[in-house]
């Protein structure tokens, strides 16, 4: 095989977390790109890079984020992918920390799209040679695509920081529901602490009805443990449910903070005492409305990730250790 | 009829109604909803099995909401085992964005640069610092020619992707963009309604003056003159240098072209701000309006002022009355209060996308709608038998 020249990384920034773009572009050493990204009167959208990205490694930062922009995020992300490798791209590496339609990834009624499926073929039809995410909602995910996927995990650096902040000794981890078992399990295992479950009776998508606990959570510190916060409604209902059980104090961990609806006043008026989201999806503009939010930076992991790529070198390493700035 | 279903996308049901009753059947029911993060939830309620589905969704409003949407209702029937999955798309998303909009010269193309105003090339890469976070731009500064995406390939690849057998459109703004599809594109005219309403709606019609707004239309005006065998006229910004005027009367063709006249258009209400050397641009009339009716033929309205440019020119040079007849009236921003303020005496459109508001926001007879749900259940009915949709090119029902 012939060997190919060294090449520069680049990385553009979509519309939905330019900060992010930003922070790993800092650890990187290097610029943000630069592109314009405009609607146009008539709301399409029109993309147009501005840098030489001929036999570039680039690496495309849009998350799946935004309550009315979604959809605008996602056809961006597919026309950023297309014009770097309409313009002779080496290799596209698309980064979404958060998976837009994650959670649509089976056919779980009649006639029901697996738009997790229809992102994967899309991403690849605009031309991405290459997918990183974290924290999938389902890791089987992966499979819909036929390009690599990394899916890195939120779990490092939550382990890094609930070791900082939280006096763990005395906690319990908690799943709220039957699904995130694994998940819980796993971070108690690391973490050698007990771990509790929540089950709960779901009868409308957003909406529980009926909660029981399995596990004791008597006088401990209950952590909650999720990969997606959308109303906060169930995570204020386990929170009331461990409380009432006698838990000391509940707090929420979860990697992907969306907080859509009425997720502020939700959290405001619940009692759990913290809410503790990674930044794969921005919600620094809502910090000042909810003091309870907190943030850890995924920015590093993401950014170890895209130089370990960059160089040909094992991403594993990042499964089971925070990265470092 | 058998085995026929027809969805509506939620950008134009009023349209699927019409399309539906024409073909005497009631339109599928899919829900279509928004889950609260705000992805789009699709749940197609009817069997679609074996069935040859039909999913009609047009391109306004929240353009790549519906077009996601489209995308999902599409990949939802072909998994749920549709024999065949057709999108039609009255107003084909996209199919306007220009490929390159800015020449070696660096100017931008006047046709496929449509009325997109730029006023500053440095302030427009830093457009993205509206979202959240601010990044600096500022510092790098090349000479690289901006690179822009071809959204019209990307576009239909994802229609392909998705799982589209058959694509249903009208006018598209370039005939090319059905090379870009693998799969077969039916590009339905306007044409022959417009002519029987010409024939029937316009006073005296046989006077007036076919005009084509800008120069990249011109193909289409001229066909319906011919049609009609009425004169033709032809307005052209050129925005290089007064000289190019020359190459412009090559348009002629068989219109016939009585007087070459220059109108110097200072008016800057079009994109060309950015040019930077020359802020005036030459608009040329070619061919003679004075004291004539004149028929504007475009395909879009979108922000309106090429039309309006065009009726503002047709009136200076004498022209007696302006009608625009137009595909698809898109209408953004404030375009309507500019045009009921414009010289425009009447502006006819489809119901390619949605026209009832814009049929409220103007009083009284400048403004009409035809209806061309009937072209549209003609195709559905023709392609659903496997009969040829030829005729509908020609021929009003």
């Amino acid at each position: 095989m012939k060997a190919q020249s060294p090449n520069s990384i680049k990385v553009l920034s979509g519309k939905s977390h330019p900060a992010l773009a930003n922070s790993i572009c800092d650890i990187l050493g290097i610029k943000v790109s630069r592109i314009m990204i405009k609607r146009s009167v008539n709301e399409e959208s029109v993309i147009s890079v501005g840098e030489t990205m001929r036999d570039d490694d680039v690496y495309i930062v849009q998350t799946g984020c935004g309550e009315f922009e979604v959809n605008d995020h996602l056809m961006e992300l597919l026309m950023m992918i297309r014009a770097c490798k309409s313009a002779s791209a080496r290799k596209v590496t698309v980064v979404i920390p958060n998976f837009p339609y994650a959670r649509q990834d089976r056919k779980d009624k009649s006639r029901a799209c697996i738009t997790a499926k229809l992102m994967a073929n899309l991403l690849q039809t605009a031309g991405a040679d290459h997918v990183i995410t974290m924290d999938l909602h389902a890791s089987q995910i992966q499979g819909f695509f036929t390009i690599p996927v990394d899916n890195l995990y939120g779990e490092p650096s939550v382990i890094a920081y609930i070791k900082e902040n939280i006096p763990y000794k005395e906690s319990i981890i908690i799943s709220p529901d039957a699904g995130g078992a694994k998940r819980a399990a796993s971070l108690a295992d690391k973490l050698d602490l007990k771990f509790a479950l929540i089950h709960k009776e779901r009868q409308k998508a957003n909406e529980v009805s009926r909660m029981v606990l399995v596990g004791d959570v008597k006088d401990k510190v209950c952590i909650i443990v999720d990969d997606m916060a959308d109303t906060c409604g169930t995570l204020a209902k386990a929170s009331d449910t461990l409380l009432s059980h006698g838990a000391k104090k509940v707090l929420a961990i979860v990697t992907h903070g969306i907080l859509s609806g009425n997720a502020i006043s939700n959290i405001n008026n619940s009692s759990l005492d913290s809410v503790v989201c990674t930044n794969t999806v921005p919600f620094d503009s809502l910090m000042d409305q909810c003091p309870k939010l907190k943030k850890i930076d995924i920015s590093p992991t993401l950014a170890e990730a895209i130089r370990r790529l960059h160089n040909g070198e094992s991403v594993s390493y990042l499964f089971t250790h925070s990265a470092i700035v | 009829m058998r085995n026929l279903v027809v969805f509506s996308g939620s950008s134009h049901p009023a349209l699927v109604k019409d399309i539906c009753s024409y073909l005497c059947i009631s339109p599928g029911d899919a829900q279509l909803t928004k889950f609260k993060n705000g992805e789009t939830s699709v749940t197609i309620k009817d069997s679609v099995r074996n069935k040859d589905v039909y999913v009609v969704q047009s391109s306004n409003g929240h353009v790549n909401d519906m077009f996601i949407e489209l995308l999902i209702m599409i990949s939802a029937c072909k998994s749920a085992s549709a024999k065949k999955v057709t999108a039609i798309l009255p107003l084909f998303p996209y199919s306007r964005q220009p490929d390159v909009p800015f020449q070696k010269a660096g100017l931008p193309h006047s046709q496929t640069q449509p009325n997109t105003p730029i006023v500053n090339k440095e302030a427009y890469f830093n457009n993205l610092s509206d979202a959240r976070s601010v990044i600096n731009f500022k510092e790098q500064t090349s000479n690289y020619k901006e690179w822009v995406v071809q959204t019209g390939t990307l576009i239909a690849d994802l229609l392909t992707q998705s799982g589209a057998d058959h694509i249903i459109t009208m006018d598209l703004h370039d005939p090319q963009f059905q090379g870009f599809f693998d799969i077969p594109v039916d590009n339905l005219y306007f044409k022959p309604l417009l002519i029987s309403y010409i024939t029937q709606n316009v006073p005296n019609y046989k006077d007036s003056v076919v005009v084509s707004p800008d120069a990249g239309g011109a193909k289409r005006a001229i066909s319906i003159a011919d049609t009609l065998g009425l004169n033709f006229a032809l307005i052209h910004k050129e925005r290089r240098n007064i000289r190019s005027a020359k190459h412009a009367s090559g348009y002629s063709l068989s219109a016939s072209v009585s007087s070459l006249s220059l109108v110097h258009d200072h008016n800057a209400n079009t994109a060309n701000a950015n040019i930077g050397k020359s802020t005036s641009s030459t608009t040329m009339l070619v061919g003679d309006v004075k004291d004539r009716d004149c028929i504007i033929i475009d395909d879009l309205v979108d922000t309106s002022s090429t039309v309006i440019r065009a009726a503002k020119i047709l009136k200076d040079q004498g022209a007696k009355s302006v009608v625009a007849i137009i595909t698809h009236g898109v209408f953004s921003g404030d375009a309507i209060e500019r045009i009921k303020r414009s010289n425009i005496d009447k502006i006819v459109v489809s119901n390619s996308l949605p026209q009832s508001e814009n049929v409220a926001k103007f009083s009284g007879s400048a403004f009409e709608v035809i209806d061309v749900s009937r072209i549209f259940g003609e195709a559905v009915r023709r392609i659903h038998n496997g009969e040829s949709v030829s005729i509908l090119f020609d021929h009003a029902l």
